[in-house]
Protein backbone atom coordinates (compact mmCIF):
# COMPACT_ATOMS: atom_id res chain seq x y z
CA UNK A 1 0.00 0.00 0.00
CA UNK A 2 1.28 3.45 -0.87
CA UNK A 3 1.28 5.79 2.03
CA UNK A 4 -1.04 8.79 1.97
CA UNK A 5 0.51 11.89 3.45
CA UNK A 6 -2.78 13.78 3.32
CA UNK A 7 -6.17 12.21 3.42
CA UNK A 8 -9.65 13.59 3.26
CA UNK A 9 -12.63 11.53 4.38
CA UNK A 10 -16.26 12.31 3.62
CA UNK A 11 -15.64 16.04 3.63
CA UNK A 12 -18.60 18.42 3.59
CA UNK A 13 -18.29 22.16 3.45
CA UNK A 14 -21.12 24.65 3.25
CA UNK A 15 -20.46 28.38 2.84
CA UNK A 16 -22.32 30.83 5.03
CA UNK A 17 -24.56 31.74 2.08
CA UNK A 18 -25.72 28.12 1.86
CA UNK A 19 -23.60 27.03 -1.12
CA UNK A 20 -22.57 23.44 -0.68
CA UNK A 21 -19.05 23.39 -2.06
CA UNK A 22 -17.92 19.96 -0.84
CA UNK A 23 -20.30 17.08 -0.77
CA UNK A 24 -18.85 14.01 0.85
CA UNK A 25 -15.42 14.19 -0.74
CA UNK A 26 -12.87 11.46 -0.07
CA UNK A 27 -9.35 11.35 -1.45
CA UNK A 28 -5.77 10.60 -0.55
CA UNK A 29 -2.57 12.37 -1.55
CA UNK A 30 0.29 9.97 -2.13
CA UNK A 31 3.62 10.80 -0.58
CA UNK A 32 6.30 11.96 -2.97
CA UNK A 33 3.98 11.98 -6.00
CA UNK A 34 2.25 14.62 -8.08
CA UNK A 35 -1.50 14.44 -7.77
CA UNK A 36 -3.83 16.37 -10.04
CA UNK A 37 -7.27 17.48 -9.00
CA UNK A 38 -9.18 18.03 -12.19
CA UNK A 39 -12.50 19.79 -12.25
CA UNK A 40 -14.46 22.48 -14.02
CA UNK A 41 -15.14 25.91 -12.56
CA UNK A 42 -17.06 25.70 -9.31
CA UNK A 43 -16.35 22.00 -8.81
CA UNK A 44 -14.96 22.71 -5.33
CA UNK A 45 -11.21 22.64 -5.99
CA UNK A 46 -10.38 25.84 -4.15
CA UNK A 47 -12.57 24.94 -1.19
CA UNK A 48 -10.84 21.56 -0.99
CA UNK A 49 -7.42 23.21 -1.05
CA UNK A 50 -8.27 25.67 1.68
CA UNK A 51 -9.50 22.74 3.76
CA UNK A 52 -6.19 20.95 3.26
CA UNK A 53 -4.25 23.43 5.38
CA UNK A 54 -6.95 24.34 7.83
CA UNK A 55 -8.05 27.70 6.46
CA UNK A 56 -11.52 26.18 6.18
CA UNK A 57 -12.77 23.88 8.89
CA UNK A 58 -15.05 21.30 7.27
CA UNK A 59 -18.72 21.29 8.24
CA UNK A 60 -18.36 17.54 8.64
CA UNK A 61 -15.82 14.91 7.72
CA UNK A 62 -12.16 14.77 8.57
CA UNK A 63 -8.79 15.82 7.15
CA UNK A 64 -5.90 13.55 8.11
CA UNK A 65 -2.28 14.61 7.89
CA UNK A 66 0.13 11.66 8.13
CA UNK A 67 -2.78 9.57 9.38
CA UNK A 68 -3.74 11.89 12.22
CA UNK A 69 -6.84 14.12 12.22
CA UNK A 70 -6.01 17.80 11.89
CA UNK A 71 -5.80 19.64 15.16
CA UNK A 72 -7.53 23.00 14.76
CA UNK A 73 -5.86 24.61 17.76
CA UNK A 74 -3.48 27.54 17.20
CA UNK A 75 -0.35 25.43 17.50
CA UNK A 76 -1.87 22.59 15.48
CA UNK A 77 -2.77 24.92 12.64
CA UNK A 78 0.66 26.48 12.65
CA UNK A 79 2.27 23.05 12.24
CA UNK A 80 -0.18 22.06 9.52
CA UNK A 81 0.33 25.27 7.56
CA UNK A 82 4.06 24.85 7.75
CA UNK A 83 3.78 21.31 6.39
CA UNK A 84 1.13 22.01 3.76
CA UNK A 85 1.94 25.07 1.68
CA UNK A 86 -0.54 26.64 -0.72
CA UNK A 87 0.37 28.62 -3.81
CA UNK A 88 -2.64 30.64 -4.87
CA UNK A 89 -3.82 31.19 -8.39
CA UNK A 90 -3.32 34.95 -8.51
CA UNK A 91 0.14 35.89 -7.24
CA UNK A 92 -1.07 39.46 -6.80
CA UNK A 93 -3.28 38.36 -3.96
CA UNK A 94 -0.49 36.36 -2.34
CA UNK A 95 2.44 38.76 -2.54
CA UNK A 96 1.92 41.44 0.06
CA UNK A 97 5.31 43.07 0.10
CA UNK A 98 6.75 45.41 -2.50
CA UNK A 99 10.08 43.68 -1.95
CA UNK A 100 10.66 40.20 -3.37
CA UNK A 101 13.14 39.14 -0.71
CA UNK A 102 10.92 40.25 2.16
CA UNK A 103 7.90 38.53 0.73
CA UNK A 104 9.68 35.22 0.41
CA UNK A 105 10.93 35.47 3.98
CA UNK A 106 7.44 36.01 5.44
CA UNK A 107 6.42 32.38 6.02
CA UNK A 108 9.80 31.35 7.36
CA UNK A 109 9.87 34.31 9.77
CA UNK A 110 6.41 33.32 11.00
CA UNK A 111 7.86 29.92 11.91
CA UNK A 112 10.01 31.80 14.43
CA UNK A 113 13.25 30.54 12.94
CA UNK A 114 16.50 32.33 13.68
CA UNK A 115 17.40 35.04 11.16
CA UNK A 116 20.35 33.08 9.80
CA UNK A 117 18.18 30.06 9.06
CA UNK A 118 15.54 32.24 7.39
CA UNK A 119 18.19 33.89 5.23
CA UNK A 120 19.56 30.49 4.19
CA UNK A 121 16.11 29.21 3.30
CA UNK A 122 15.18 32.31 1.34
CA UNK A 123 18.36 32.04 -0.69
CA UNK A 124 17.80 28.35 -1.39
CA UNK A 125 14.16 28.94 -2.35
CA UNK A 126 15.18 31.71 -4.74
CA UNK A 127 17.75 29.43 -6.31
CA UNK A 128 15.30 26.56 -6.68
CA UNK A 129 12.78 28.76 -8.45
CA UNK A 130 15.42 30.57 -10.50
CA UNK A 131 14.66 34.08 -9.27
CA UNK A 132 17.86 35.05 -7.48
CA UNK A 133 18.37 37.87 -9.97
CA UNK A 134 14.99 39.38 -9.01
CA UNK A 135 15.94 39.75 -5.36
CA UNK A 136 16.09 43.56 -5.34
CA UNK A 137 13.32 44.19 -7.84
CA UNK A 138 10.06 45.68 -6.64
CA UNK A 139 7.17 43.21 -6.85
CA UNK A 140 5.07 45.42 -9.11
CA UNK A 141 7.74 45.46 -11.81
CA UNK A 142 7.72 41.68 -12.27
CA UNK A 143 5.94 39.79 -15.03
CA UNK A 144 3.09 37.45 -14.18
CA UNK A 145 5.30 34.36 -14.51
CA UNK A 146 7.98 35.90 -12.31
CA UNK A 147 5.40 36.78 -9.66
CA UNK A 148 4.22 33.18 -9.77
CA UNK A 149 7.76 31.99 -9.09
CA UNK A 150 8.12 34.41 -6.20
CA UNK A 151 4.86 33.07 -4.78
CA UNK A 152 6.19 29.50 -5.05
CA UNK A 153 9.51 30.50 -3.46
CA UNK A 154 7.61 32.09 -0.57
CA UNK A 155 5.99 28.75 0.17
CA UNK A 156 9.16 26.68 -0.43
CA UNK A 157 11.03 28.78 2.13
CA UNK A 158 8.78 27.19 4.73
CA UNK A 159 10.10 23.77 3.63
CA UNK A 160 6.68 22.16 3.40
CA UNK A 161 6.08 18.45 2.89
CA UNK A 162 3.08 18.99 0.66
CA UNK A 163 2.97 21.73 -1.97
CA UNK A 164 -0.55 22.60 -3.08
CA UNK A 165 -0.92 24.74 -6.19
CA UNK A 166 -4.17 26.26 -7.39
CA UNK A 167 -4.11 26.56 -11.19
CA UNK A 168 -0.32 26.92 -11.49
CA UNK A 169 -0.50 27.30 -15.27
CA UNK A 170 -3.38 29.78 -15.51
CA UNK A 171 -2.45 32.98 -17.29
CA UNK A 172 0.91 31.73 -18.56
CA UNK A 173 2.01 31.42 -22.18
CA UNK A 174 2.89 27.93 -23.55
CA UNK A 175 6.57 28.42 -22.75
CA UNK A 176 5.70 29.62 -19.25
CA UNK A 177 3.47 26.60 -18.69
CA UNK A 178 6.14 24.07 -19.55
CA UNK A 179 8.78 26.00 -17.59
CA UNK A 180 6.70 26.14 -14.44
CA UNK A 181 5.68 22.48 -14.72
CA UNK A 182 9.27 21.38 -15.25
CA UNK A 183 10.31 23.50 -12.32
CA UNK A 184 7.71 21.81 -10.14
CA UNK A 185 8.83 18.40 -11.33
CA UNK A 186 12.44 19.23 -10.48
CA UNK A 187 11.63 20.60 -7.06
CA UNK A 188 9.44 17.64 -6.33
CA UNK A 189 12.11 15.12 -7.25
CA UNK A 190 14.89 17.00 -5.53
CA UNK A 191 13.05 17.51 -2.25
CA UNK A 192 10.78 14.46 -2.33
CA UNK A 193 7.78 16.75 -2.00
CA UNK A 194 4.22 15.65 -2.45
CA UNK A 195 2.64 17.99 -4.98
CA UNK A 196 -1.06 18.62 -5.48
CA UNK A 197 -2.20 20.59 -8.50
CA UNK A 198 -5.67 21.89 -9.19
CA UNK A 199 -6.16 22.46 -12.84
CA UNK A 200 -8.48 22.37 -15.80
CA UNK A 201 -5.50 22.32 -18.15
CA UNK A 202 -6.11 18.71 -19.12
CA UNK A 203 -3.15 18.33 -21.45
CA UNK A 204 -0.53 18.79 -18.74
CA UNK A 205 -1.88 15.97 -16.57
CA UNK A 206 -0.58 12.94 -18.51
CA UNK A 207 2.78 14.72 -18.84
CA UNK A 208 3.44 15.73 -15.27
CA UNK A 209 1.09 13.95 -12.90
CA UNK A 210 1.20 10.51 -11.29
CA UNK A 211 -2.35 10.34 -10.06
CA UNK A 212 -5.59 12.12 -10.90
CA UNK A 213 -8.85 12.85 -9.15
CA UNK A 214 -11.76 14.24 -11.08
CA UNK A 215 -13.96 16.49 -9.02
CA UNK A 216 -17.53 17.48 -9.77
CA UNK A 217 -20.06 19.21 -7.54
CA UNK A 218 -17.93 18.67 -4.48
CA UNK A 219 -17.41 14.95 -5.00
CA UNK A 220 -14.81 12.68 -6.58
CA UNK A 221 -16.30 11.14 -9.71
CA UNK A 222 -13.20 9.47 -11.17
CA UNK A 223 -9.83 8.52 -9.73
CA UNK A 224 -6.74 6.73 -10.90
CA UNK A 225 -3.54 7.17 -12.84
CA UNK A 226 -3.92 9.57 -15.77
CA UNK A 227 -4.06 6.53 -18.04
CA UNK A 228 -6.89 4.98 -16.07
CA UNK A 229 -8.86 8.20 -15.82
CA UNK A 230 -8.45 9.11 -19.48
CA UNK A 231 -9.45 5.54 -20.34
CA UNK A 232 -12.96 6.56 -19.32
CA UNK A 233 -13.84 9.31 -21.77
CA UNK A 234 -17.58 9.03 -21.16
CA UNK A 235 -17.19 9.68 -17.45
CA UNK A 236 -15.11 12.75 -18.19
CA UNK A 237 -17.55 14.13 -20.73
CA UNK A 238 -20.40 13.74 -18.29
CA UNK A 239 -18.78 16.34 -16.03
CA UNK A 240 -17.99 18.74 -18.89
CA UNK A 241 -14.36 17.72 -19.19
CA UNK A 242 -12.61 16.13 -22.11
CA UNK A 243 -9.70 13.88 -23.04
CA UNK A 244 -6.29 15.38 -23.71
CA UNK A 245 -6.13 16.44 -27.38
CA UNK A 246 -3.82 13.57 -28.28
CA UNK A 247 -6.04 11.09 -26.44
CA UNK A 248 -9.02 12.40 -28.34
CA UNK A 249 -7.24 12.04 -31.68
CA UNK A 250 -6.20 8.48 -30.89
CA UNK A 251 -9.76 7.65 -29.83
CA UNK A 252 -11.16 8.94 -33.12
CA UNK A 253 -8.53 7.06 -35.14
CA UNK A 254 -9.36 3.88 -33.31
CA UNK A 255 -13.16 4.12 -33.22
CA UNK A 256 -13.94 5.81 -36.51
CA UNK A 257 -11.05 5.06 -38.82
CA UNK A 258 -10.40 1.47 -37.90
CA UNK A 259 -6.87 1.81 -36.55
CA UNK A 260 -6.45 -1.29 -34.40
CA UNK A 261 -4.42 0.20 -31.54
CA UNK A 262 -3.89 -2.13 -28.64
CA UNK A 263 -3.61 0.68 -26.08
CA UNK A 264 -4.58 4.31 -25.41
CA UNK A 265 -2.24 7.28 -25.62
CA UNK A 266 -2.53 10.75 -24.11
CA UNK A 267 0.83 12.32 -24.81
CA UNK A 268 2.79 12.85 -27.99
CA UNK A 269 5.42 10.27 -27.04
CA UNK A 270 2.80 7.66 -26.13
CA UNK A 271 0.98 8.24 -29.40
CA UNK A 272 4.22 8.02 -31.32
CA UNK A 273 5.07 4.67 -29.76
CA UNK A 274 1.59 3.36 -30.47
CA UNK A 275 1.65 4.48 -34.11
CA UNK A 276 5.10 2.97 -34.61
CA UNK A 277 3.93 -0.34 -33.14
CA UNK A 278 0.92 -0.20 -35.38
CA UNK A 279 3.10 0.45 -38.44
CA UNK A 280 5.36 -2.48 -37.58
CA UNK A 281 2.39 -4.79 -37.22
CA UNK A 282 1.04 -3.54 -40.56
CA UNK A 283 4.38 -4.18 -42.25
CA UNK A 284 4.52 -7.64 -40.73
CA UNK A 285 1.09 -8.59 -41.90
CA UNK A 286 1.79 -7.14 -45.36
CA UNK A 287 4.96 -9.24 -45.59
CA UNK A 288 2.96 -12.22 -44.38
CA UNK A 289 0.47 -11.70 -47.20
CA UNK A 290 3.31 -11.36 -49.75
CA UNK A 291 4.93 -14.59 -48.57
CA UNK A 292 1.59 -16.33 -48.81
CA UNK A 293 1.13 -15.09 -52.40
CA UNK A 294 4.63 -16.18 -53.44
CA UNK A 295 4.26 -19.63 -51.95
CA UNK A 296 1.26 -20.28 -54.14
CA UNK B 1 3.84 58.31 -9.60
CA UNK B 2 4.87 54.95 -11.04
CA UNK B 3 7.76 56.70 -12.73
CA UNK B 4 9.08 58.26 -9.55
CA UNK B 5 9.25 54.83 -8.06
CA UNK B 6 11.21 53.58 -11.05
CA UNK B 7 13.75 56.38 -10.65
CA UNK B 8 14.17 55.58 -6.98
CA UNK B 9 15.10 52.01 -7.90
CA UNK B 10 17.54 53.05 -10.59
CA UNK B 11 19.11 55.86 -8.56
CA UNK B 12 22.85 55.72 -8.05
CA UNK B 13 22.15 56.55 -4.43
CA UNK B 14 19.96 53.49 -3.93
CA UNK B 15 22.77 51.57 -2.26
CA UNK B 16 23.49 54.40 0.20
CA UNK B 17 22.16 53.60 3.65
CA UNK B 18 18.56 54.86 3.76
CA UNK B 19 19.06 56.21 7.27
CA UNK B 20 21.77 58.52 5.97
CA UNK B 21 19.54 59.85 3.22
CA UNK B 22 16.64 60.29 5.60
CA UNK B 23 18.75 62.21 8.11
CA UNK B 24 20.20 64.38 5.36
CA UNK B 25 16.79 65.25 3.91
CA UNK B 26 15.04 65.74 7.24
CA UNK B 27 17.75 67.97 8.70
CA UNK B 28 17.76 70.10 5.57
CA UNK B 29 13.98 70.30 5.74
CA UNK B 30 14.12 71.38 9.37
CA UNK B 31 16.76 74.05 8.73
CA UNK B 32 14.81 75.32 5.72
CA UNK B 33 11.59 75.64 7.70
CA UNK B 34 13.23 77.12 10.76
CA UNK B 35 15.47 79.62 8.94
CA UNK B 36 12.57 81.20 7.03
CA UNK B 37 15.12 82.79 4.72
CA UNK B 38 15.09 83.07 0.96
CA UNK B 39 18.81 82.50 0.71
CA UNK B 40 18.78 79.33 2.81
CA UNK B 41 15.76 78.00 0.93
CA UNK B 42 17.46 78.54 -2.40
CA UNK B 43 20.61 76.89 -1.05
CA UNK B 44 18.62 73.87 0.08
CA UNK B 45 16.83 73.74 -3.25
CA UNK B 46 20.10 73.71 -5.19
CA UNK B 47 21.75 71.28 -2.80
CA UNK B 48 18.88 68.79 -3.14
CA UNK B 49 18.71 69.32 -6.88
CA UNK B 50 22.43 68.68 -7.21
CA UNK B 51 22.28 65.54 -5.05
CA UNK B 52 19.28 64.16 -6.94
CA UNK B 53 20.57 64.91 -10.43
CA UNK B 54 24.36 64.72 -10.21
CA UNK B 55 24.73 62.20 -7.38
CA UNK B 56 21.59 60.15 -7.97
CA UNK B 57 21.52 60.31 -11.74
CA UNK B 58 17.89 61.40 -12.11
CA UNK B 59 17.26 63.42 -15.30
CA UNK B 60 17.36 67.22 -14.78
CA UNK B 61 14.16 67.58 -16.77
CA UNK B 62 12.38 65.22 -14.39
CA UNK B 63 13.50 67.15 -11.33
CA UNK B 64 12.42 70.47 -12.85
CA UNK B 65 9.10 69.01 -13.93
CA UNK B 66 8.47 67.69 -10.46
CA UNK B 67 9.42 71.04 -8.91
CA UNK B 68 6.90 72.73 -11.20
CA UNK B 69 4.11 70.49 -9.96
CA UNK B 70 3.38 72.35 -6.70
CA UNK B 71 3.87 75.75 -8.34
CA UNK B 72 0.24 76.25 -9.35
CA UNK B 73 -0.94 75.69 -5.78
CA UNK B 74 1.87 77.78 -4.50
CA UNK B 75 1.14 80.76 -6.73
CA UNK B 76 -2.47 80.87 -5.62
CA UNK B 77 -1.42 80.63 -1.99
CA UNK B 78 1.30 83.23 -2.36
CA UNK B 79 -0.93 85.71 -4.19
CA UNK B 80 -3.48 85.75 -1.40
CA UNK B 81 -0.71 86.66 1.01
CA UNK B 82 0.95 89.22 -1.24
CA UNK B 83 -2.20 91.12 -2.21
CA UNK B 84 -3.94 93.19 0.41
CA UNK B 85 -6.72 95.70 0.49
CA UNK B 86 -6.64 98.91 2.50
CA UNK B 87 -8.15 102.44 2.54
CA UNK B 88 -4.69 103.92 2.97
CA UNK B 89 -2.92 104.17 -0.38
CA UNK B 90 0.48 104.96 1.16
CA UNK B 91 1.25 101.54 2.57
CA UNK B 92 1.32 99.92 -0.86
CA UNK B 93 4.29 99.58 -3.15
CA UNK B 94 1.86 99.75 -5.98
CA UNK B 95 -1.90 99.51 -6.01
CA UNK B 96 -5.07 100.08 -7.96
CA UNK B 97 -8.21 101.75 -6.75
CA UNK B 98 -11.28 99.58 -6.90
CA UNK B 99 -14.62 99.38 -5.13
CA UNK B 100 -13.81 102.52 -3.14
CA UNK B 101 -10.69 101.03 -1.62
CA UNK B 102 -7.14 100.27 -2.67
CA UNK B 103 -5.96 96.82 -3.65
CA UNK B 104 -2.26 96.23 -4.02
CA UNK B 105 0.97 94.81 -2.78
CA UNK B 106 2.64 95.96 0.41
CA UNK B 107 6.30 95.58 1.17
CA UNK B 108 5.55 93.29 4.09
CA UNK B 109 3.16 91.18 2.01
CA UNK B 110 5.71 90.89 -0.74
CA UNK B 111 8.35 89.90 1.77
CA UNK B 112 6.15 87.23 3.36
CA UNK B 113 5.07 85.87 0.01
CA UNK B 114 8.64 85.51 -1.23
CA UNK B 115 9.70 83.78 1.96
CA UNK B 116 6.78 81.39 1.82
CA UNK B 117 7.36 80.63 -1.83
CA UNK B 118 11.02 79.76 -1.48
CA UNK B 119 10.53 78.00 1.84
CA UNK B 120 7.94 75.70 0.24
CA UNK B 121 10.11 75.02 -2.78
CA UNK B 122 13.08 74.20 -0.58
CA UNK B 123 11.03 71.89 1.61
CA UNK B 124 9.49 70.11 -1.37
CA UNK B 125 12.93 69.58 -2.91
CA UNK B 126 14.02 67.73 0.26
CA UNK B 127 11.12 65.33 -0.11
CA UNK B 128 11.79 64.86 -3.82
CA UNK B 129 15.40 64.05 -3.08
CA UNK B 130 14.27 61.38 -0.65
CA UNK B 131 11.64 59.86 -2.92
CA UNK B 132 13.88 59.89 -5.99
CA UNK B 133 16.77 58.19 -4.21
CA UNK B 134 15.12 55.84 -1.72
CA UNK B 135 12.63 53.10 -2.59
CA UNK B 136 9.75 53.04 -0.14
CA UNK B 137 10.72 49.58 1.08
CA UNK B 138 14.05 50.97 2.35
CA UNK B 139 12.28 53.85 3.97
CA UNK B 140 9.95 51.46 5.77
CA UNK B 141 12.97 49.59 7.09
CA UNK B 142 14.28 52.85 8.56
CA UNK B 143 10.91 53.68 10.10
CA UNK B 144 10.83 50.23 11.66
CA UNK B 145 14.27 50.83 13.15
CA UNK B 146 13.15 54.19 14.45
CA UNK B 147 10.42 52.30 16.33
CA UNK B 148 7.54 53.87 14.47
CA UNK B 149 4.41 51.86 15.46
CA UNK B 150 4.29 48.60 13.51
CA UNK B 151 0.70 49.14 12.44
CA UNK B 152 1.60 52.34 10.61
CA UNK B 153 4.62 50.83 8.88
CA UNK B 154 2.64 47.73 7.83
CA UNK B 155 -0.20 49.86 6.52
CA UNK B 156 2.21 52.01 4.54
CA UNK B 157 3.76 48.89 3.01
CA UNK B 158 0.41 47.35 2.09
CA UNK B 159 -0.93 50.59 0.64
CA UNK B 160 2.21 51.00 -1.43
CA UNK B 161 2.02 47.41 -2.72
CA UNK B 162 -1.65 47.56 -3.61
CA UNK B 163 -1.59 51.00 -5.21
CA UNK B 164 -0.03 49.28 -8.19
CA UNK B 165 -2.41 46.33 -8.18
CA UNK B 166 -5.47 48.56 -8.00
CA UNK B 167 -4.05 51.02 -10.49
CA UNK B 168 -3.67 48.18 -12.94
CA UNK B 169 -7.23 47.02 -12.28
CA UNK B 170 -8.51 50.57 -12.77
CA UNK B 171 -6.60 50.90 -16.03
CA UNK B 172 -7.99 47.63 -17.34
CA UNK B 173 -11.52 48.66 -16.43
CA UNK B 174 -11.05 52.08 -17.99
CA UNK B 175 -9.83 50.53 -21.23
CA UNK B 176 -12.73 48.09 -21.25
CA UNK B 177 -15.18 50.93 -20.69
CA UNK B 178 -13.59 53.18 -23.32
CA UNK B 179 -13.70 50.44 -25.90
CA UNK B 180 -17.45 50.30 -25.39
CA UNK B 181 -17.75 54.10 -25.74
CA UNK B 182 -17.99 54.58 -21.98
CA UNK B 183 -16.29 57.96 -22.21
CA UNK B 184 -17.83 59.21 -25.45
CA UNK B 185 -19.65 62.18 -23.90
CA UNK B 186 -19.96 63.91 -20.58
CA UNK B 187 -23.00 61.99 -19.33
CA UNK B 188 -21.51 58.62 -20.08
CA UNK B 189 -18.18 59.74 -18.63
CA UNK B 190 -19.86 60.47 -15.31
CA UNK B 191 -21.74 57.21 -15.42
CA UNK B 192 -18.69 55.14 -16.37
CA UNK B 193 -16.50 56.81 -13.79
CA UNK B 194 -19.06 56.13 -11.06
CA UNK B 195 -19.22 52.48 -12.08
CA UNK B 196 -15.43 52.25 -12.20
CA UNK B 197 -14.95 53.74 -8.76
CA UNK B 198 -17.58 51.57 -7.10
CA UNK B 199 -16.30 48.42 -8.80
CA UNK B 200 -12.77 49.29 -7.79
CA UNK B 201 -13.92 49.62 -4.22
CA UNK B 202 -15.52 46.18 -4.28
CA UNK B 203 -12.44 44.78 -6.00
CA UNK B 204 -10.22 46.22 -3.28
CA UNK B 205 -12.41 44.58 -0.68
CA UNK B 206 -12.19 41.20 -2.43
CA UNK B 207 -8.44 41.61 -2.76
CA UNK B 208 -8.09 42.22 0.94
CA UNK B 209 -10.05 39.03 1.66
CA UNK B 210 -7.90 37.00 -0.71
CA UNK B 211 -4.74 38.50 0.72
CA UNK B 212 -5.83 37.63 4.23
CA UNK B 213 -6.47 34.02 3.23
CA UNK B 214 -3.11 33.79 1.49
CA UNK B 215 -1.30 35.31 4.46
CA UNK B 216 -3.05 32.93 6.81
CA UNK B 217 -1.86 30.02 4.69
CA UNK B 218 1.69 31.16 5.38
CA UNK B 219 1.15 31.36 9.10
CA UNK B 220 0.10 35.02 9.52
CA UNK B 221 -0.49 35.72 13.18
CA UNK B 222 -1.36 39.38 13.21
CA UNK B 223 2.05 40.74 12.33
CA UNK B 224 3.66 41.10 8.92
CA UNK B 225 7.11 40.15 10.08
CA UNK B 226 9.71 39.82 7.35
CA UNK B 227 13.44 39.45 7.17
CA UNK B 228 15.18 42.62 6.17
CA UNK B 229 18.51 42.60 4.48
CA UNK B 230 20.90 43.97 7.02
CA UNK B 231 22.66 47.25 6.39
CA UNK B 232 25.33 48.30 8.77
CA UNK B 233 26.48 51.87 9.00
CA UNK B 234 29.31 53.23 11.02
CA UNK B 235 28.54 56.46 12.88
CA UNK B 236 31.27 58.25 10.91
CA UNK B 237 29.13 57.93 7.80
CA UNK B 238 26.66 60.34 9.31
CA UNK B 239 29.31 63.06 9.58
CA UNK B 240 29.00 64.48 6.03
CA UNK B 241 25.20 64.91 5.94
CA UNK B 242 25.17 66.36 9.44
CA UNK B 243 28.10 68.68 8.70
CA UNK B 244 26.48 70.10 5.59
CA UNK B 245 23.32 70.81 7.51
CA UNK B 246 25.22 72.33 10.40
CA UNK B 247 26.87 74.70 7.93
CA UNK B 248 23.44 75.64 6.60
CA UNK B 249 22.28 76.15 10.15
CA UNK B 250 25.26 78.42 10.80
CA UNK B 251 24.55 80.55 7.76
CA UNK B 252 20.90 80.79 8.79
CA UNK B 253 21.90 81.88 12.28
CA UNK B 254 24.27 84.49 10.83
CA UNK B 255 21.57 85.82 8.51
CA UNK B 256 19.02 86.01 11.32
CA UNK B 257 21.37 88.05 13.48
CA UNK B 258 22.98 90.38 10.93
CA UNK B 259 20.65 90.59 7.95
CA UNK B 260 17.57 91.05 10.13
CA UNK B 261 15.54 88.51 8.23
CA UNK B 262 15.59 90.46 4.95
CA UNK B 263 17.19 87.67 2.96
Amino acid sequence: MIKHILEVRDLHYTYSDGTQALNGLTLGIKQGKTTAVLGGNGAGKSTLFLSLNGIFKPTSGVVLFKGLPVNYSRAGLRNLRQAVGIVFQDPDSQLFSANVYQDISFGAVNMKLPAEEVRKRVNIAMEQTGITHLKDKPTHCLSFGQKKRVAIAGVLAMEPEVLVLDEPTAGLDPMGVSEIMKLLREIQQELGLSVVIATHDIDIIPLYCDYTYVLDQGKIVLAGTPKEVFGQPDGLREVNLRLPRIGHLMEILKDKDGFAFNDTANTISEARRLLKDWKISQDKSARGVWKHVRRN
Amino acid sequence: MTNMDKYAYSSKLKQTAPMKKLIFAMLALAVCLWANSVLISVLVLFMMGWCTVCKGGAPVALFIKLMLLPISFLIIGVLTIAINASGNKDIFLFSIAAFGTHIGVTKLGMHQAAHLFFKSMGAVSCLYFLSLSTPLVDLLAVLRRLKVPKLIVELMGLIYRFIFVLLEAAETMHTAQSSRLGYADLTSTYRSLAALVSTLFIRAYQRSNELYTALEARGYDGELSVLEEPWETHWTEYIPPVTVNLALFGIALFLKRYAGGVL
